[in-house]
């Protein structure tokens, strides 16, 4: 009985989700030429991810992955905390809740062009800054760089990094931290020793979350780099976009790789199904 | 009331800043879109109009933002749909143990955290390889369906940890069948969550590009031809088709928030109306289902 | 917007729309019953198009330069039959043309892309004794030689790609013959653009876009076939390399070329790199690149916007490229002889004279003039001062009166093409490489 109702999801994965990543997979020892791809089974595709202009690419890759998981850790765990702590009335928390996920349901790509106008060399923080005098010309620095991608991505992601610790505090009992700090404990020693190791969970399910995203994404450093900067998503689209199918689905296993790599290490740390 | 923390002014601070942080930049735009008809899509403006709106609804150079808005909408509609019924089966199964249970769940959780160009390219040639074409209502629904179906457990499993089985069981010592059981005990008590699921649904497969950017087939999805846009148009009408999108959103969010308050209001009503229910299997307490479907 | 249908005047469309639907119900004689010579009164054209004709859809994919709605509304209107056009970016184009040849009607693509394309059977040969007036095409698409004592630019010129031998060749014939691949649309000379108002030094050569002095403000086009076209001038000309055929590089080649960009992107050369039209527009507008390599109507589109622009000619002259429409394998019958009358259609004036007015060239120039006005004409073919302002078909003034179009003449401008946009031998080397330069 309980698998007659999972079949018709189990089918849905299996068919849309492993049976296209095995493809992905043979496809990737494929040989190509001019559009047109071959089975064989070469190694050449992969010899290409493996180059050093690639690793750098995975590199770069990771760095924004870190700046990325730090800033929305540094920005979701406050905001969370404050949601969950601070706030006495349910309505008032469930509204200011709300009004920091509604934007997570509106496109992606309209919240990343938003920053494009306040970022630019003509741009409102540009022209902030002259304004008060702290600069002599616009600095381009703020757009088509790192700094937009990081920006627009943690502007994209940090909420997946305030939902499952808000979820997780929700469920700490007050009346352990009323013991902590009967006990003396400051409220900075009651967020450290209290708050933070039953907050963890949710920590690592945001990070898993933050990080995946920002691995695999291609969209956001496209448009927020000018095209300039490098990530793996990128390099796949770009070899997706000439049509060389064979080294994109071999760089994409290499990326599946480490994703999975680095997901299944954190879901070591946490039962996600229990956390829920 | 007891004081304010020390921390308390800090924090709200942060927090504001924080909001500031992610509708400081919607509204840069929605200010642009208003732009004179001779306006640019930087600042400064130049006179303030409605000139680019209504250059959405008339014919554009390029591309189809009225026919990609009603194939996303549809789209969108399926998804929830699918979502809906899908996740409550699904979540209906895990308050069981079956074999494979945790594999299912592990695959769903990869299938959240795959790199999405990789689903994107995948299902796109494994139709082109069994000689399907890709159109946005078989392989763009399968790709959203990879983000979406799992969105959709992850809540119902949320929503069934806090279920309380004592009121099923007492539905099933009445003598209800296990159907019954579902239609009259659990469908209700989880209804205002399942409307979270629909939400959720609709506005991830709504808004879903990376997953989408290889399947499309012919025709482009909302967020795919917007993207386009972003390449293809030089005018605030981009700005002006932003600002639309995320009205149409937000009347969305909030159309289903509407529906959750006024489920969970009905079912406080029926709470009264319970003592006159020889069952009994219609007194819910409310918090038998999380606070709400915002897992 | 006006402007597009009230240009030519409407009895000029009328007796056009009534010659088109003469050919077409010619051709279609067998399912409409209408004799062709009938269809001369304008009472009875809607009757013609309750036939079989109204309920054609050509699907037409191609890059956004051409697949403008105007033109397939007129095409429409003159026809009866709907073209549905799909706008994708160079490359997708390319891959859905060969991958999905089910999946379109009307390929509108580059000559350049044909090398790739043609091999895979997605195109079907054109039957050159069904297009109208072939001969007054431009002989640059036919022999390579706009005039007569013309040397014959490298790359991927359209006349190499232009012919097949037989009407399902996948591979090109040596000369003209009756079968072929595209029909000539638009093509057009390209070079750099600057922003007068923002640079201290005007470029003079293509060498200038590796020029410290614009450091950070200069942009490249990332379509591999096109931009290495671009960086092969830029590092000719600064006397960085020397190439045997730019249009046919060797690995070596590329790896040299590939090795220079690289160089330059880390130096902060480059301040972004685009992929559509519009995206230049975007930049040079902001102001975010002052120098780069740019497309004709894209300096205009920035001029429309009330920003200086000029399309610089450089010493060593222009690259090229060139744009046309095929029909893919799959089309026959009554949809075949549509996409026939819609190619005729396309180079019969309007369509011609609508990309005029945004400064591209049209296959025939002369039957495009009949859509434009004397001093359109003379601004953009003859390379006149504008006698009156010059406004794109979209309404907006790009032009005032007195202007000069940036590189004079056609003859001036597509005379001094010195190289094509290409496919090479080495094609998935130089994507490979290209890539590498895009993700270093």
């Amino acid at each position: 009985m309980p698998f007659g109702l999972a079949a018709p999801y189990t089918l849905v994965l299996i068919v849309f989700l492993l049976l296209p990543v095995a493809l992905i997979v043979t496809i990737s020892f494929w040989h190509y030429s001019n559009f047109v791809m071959t089975p064989a089974f070469v190694l050449d595709n992969y010899r290409l991810v493996f180059s050093p202009v690639y690793l750098k690419t995975y590199l770069n890759t990771f760095r924004f992955a870190v700046l990325v998981w730090f800033f929305a850790l540094a920005i979701g765990f406050p905001v969370a905390y404050f949601l969950s702590f601070e706030i006495r009335t349910t309505r008032i928390r469930m509204t200011l809740f709300l009004l920091c996920t509604v934007p997570f349901l509106t496109s992606n790509i309209i919240r990343s062009i938003s920053w494009i106008p306040f970022l630019g060399r003509n741009g409102l923080l540009n022209g902030g800054l002259l304004f008060l005098g702290l600069i002599e010309e616009p600095l381009d620095i703020f757009l088509f760089s790192s700094v937009s991608v990081v920006i627009s991505m943690v502007h994209l992601y940090t909420l997946f990094m305030v939902v499952p610790i808000f979820n997780n505090m929700m469920r700490i009992d007050h009346s352990l931290l009323e013991a902590a700090r009967d006990n003396g404990a400051s409220d900075w020693g009651v967020i450290r020793h209290v708050i933070l190791p039953l907050t963890s969970p949710g920590i690592m399910i945001g990070t898993i979350f933050v990080l995946a995203l920002v691995l695999g994404d291609f969209a956001t450093v496209r448009l927020m780099s000018g095209g300039q900067a490098a990530s793996a998503g990128l390099a796949i689209r770009n070899m997706i976009s000439s049509t060389q199918y064979p080294p994109a689905a071999a760089n994409a296993v290499v990326l599946l790789a480490v994703t999975l790599l680095v997901v299944g290490g954190l879901l070591r740390f946490v039962d996600v199904q229990k956390e829920l | 009331m007891k004081r304010r923390s020390r921390l308390f002014w800090p924090l709200a601070c942060f927090y504001g800043l924080f909001t500031l942080f992610l509708y400081g930049p919607i509204s840069t735009i929605v200010t642009l879109s208003f732009q004179g008809p001779q306006g640019g899509l930087t600042f400064p403006m130049r006179g303030f109009s409605l000139h680019w709106f209504l250059a959405l609804f008339q014919q554009q150079r390029v591309g189809d933002f009225k026919g990609a808005f009603l194939r996303s909408f549809t789209l969108g509609l399926i998804v929830m749909l699918v979502c809906v019924v899908l996740g409550t089966m699904t979540g209906q199964a895990f308050r069981h143990r079956f074999r494979g249970a945790k594999v299912l769940f592990m695959v769903s959780i990869a299938s959240l955290v795959v790199p999405s160009i990789l689903i994107s390219l995948g299902i796109g040639v494994m139709f082109t390889q069994f000689g399907l074409v890709p159109q946005w209502y078989t392989s763009g629904l399968a790709a959203h369906l990879t983000w979406t179906l799992p969105f959709a457990l992850l809540i119902m499993l949320a929503i069934f940890n806090r279920f309380n089985k004592s009121y099923e069981e007492a539905a099933r010592d009445l003598g209800a069948g296990e159907f019954s059981v579902f239609r009259e005990v659990v469908l209700p008590i989880i209804l205002p969550s399942l409307v979270g699921v629909a939400l959720f649904g609709f506005t991830l497969s709504y808004d879903e590009f990376a997953r989408s950017s290889l399947v499309m087939g012919e025709f482009n999805s909302l967020p795919l031809e917007i993207f386009a846009m972003t390449t293809n148009v030089t005018s605030p009408a981009l700005y002006a088709l932003g600002t639309v999108t995320t009205v149409f959103s937000l009347a969305v969010i909030a159309l289903f928030l509407l529906v959750t308050w006024w489920l969970q209001r009905r079912t406080q009503q029926t709470r009264g109306a319970g003592a006159r229910d020889p069952t009994g299997t219609r007194a819910l307490p409310n918090s038998a289902v999380g606070h709400d479907g915002f897992e | 917007m006006e402007r597009s249908s009230s240009a030519p005047g409407i009895s000029r469309r009328t007796f056009l729309a009534m010659a088109s639907l003469a050919v077409g119900s010619g051709a279609l004689a067998a399912c409409v019953p209408a004799p062709a010579s009938d269809a001369v009164s304008e009472a009875q054209a809607p009757e013609v198009l309750t036939g079989k004709i109204a309920d054609i859809v050509l699907r037409q994919i191609g890059t956004g330069v051409s697949g403008v709605n105007e033109i397939a509304e007129q095409a429409k209107a003159d026809l009866g039959f709907t073209i549905q056009m799909t706008a994708l970016g160079t490359d997708e184009n390319n891959q859905r043309a060969i991958t999905q040849p089910g999946s379109y009607d009307i390929f509108d693509g580059e000559y350049f892309s044909l090398p790739l394309v043609v091999p895979s059977g997605a195109l079907q040969g054109l039957d050159v004794s069904r297009i109208e007036a072939f001969e007054k095409i431009a002989p640059t698409f036919t022999t390579g030689k706009l005039t007569e004592d013309s040397v014959i630019a490298q790359g991927t010129a359209p006349h190499k790609v232009m012919f097949l031998p037989e009407r399902n060749s996948t591979s090109f014939a040596e000369g003209m013959t009756n079968w072929a691949t595209l029909i000539p649309t638009i093509y057009n000379a390209d070079t750099l653009g600057y922003r007068p108002d923002m640079v201290e030094k005007v470029p003079t050569s293509w060498a200038d876009l590796f020029d410290p002095v614009y450091r950070g403000r200069t942009a490249i086009l990332d379509i591999p076939s096109i931009g290495i076209m671009d960086a092969a001038m830029v590092v000719e000309s600064a006397g960085l390399m020397e190439f045997g055929d730019k249009g046919n590089m060797t690995r070596e080649e590329l790896d040299g070329i590939t090795d220079i960009l690289k160089e330059q992107k880390a130096l902060g050369q480059f301040r972004a790199f685009w992929k559509t039209f519009d995206e230049s527009v975007n930049l040079m507008v902001s102001g975010e690149v002052v120098l780069q390599s740019m497309w004709s109507p894209a300096v205009t589109a920035v001029k429309a916007q009330g920003i200086p622009c000029v399309y610089q000619p450089l010493a060593e002259g222009y690259r090229a490229w060139g744009g046309g429409i095929g029909i893919s394998s799959g089309v026959e019958g009554m949809e075949l002889d549509a996409a026939y009358d819609y190619i005729n259609w396309w180079n019969s004036g309007f369509a011609g004279g609508f990309v005029g007015r945004q400064g591209y060239y049209s296959a025939i120039p002369e039957n495009a003039r009949l859509f434009m006005s004397e001093a359109e004409w003379d601004f953009w073919y003859e390379g006149k001062p504008a006698s009156e302002p010059m406004v794109d078909p979209f309404g907006t003034e790009l032009e005032p009166e007195g202007a000069v179009r940036d590189g004079g003449s056609f003859w001036e401008r597509m005379g001094r093409v010195v190289v094509w946009n290409s496919v090479m031998d080495e094609q998935d080397y130089l994507v490979q490489k290209w890539n590498e330069f895009i993700a270093a």
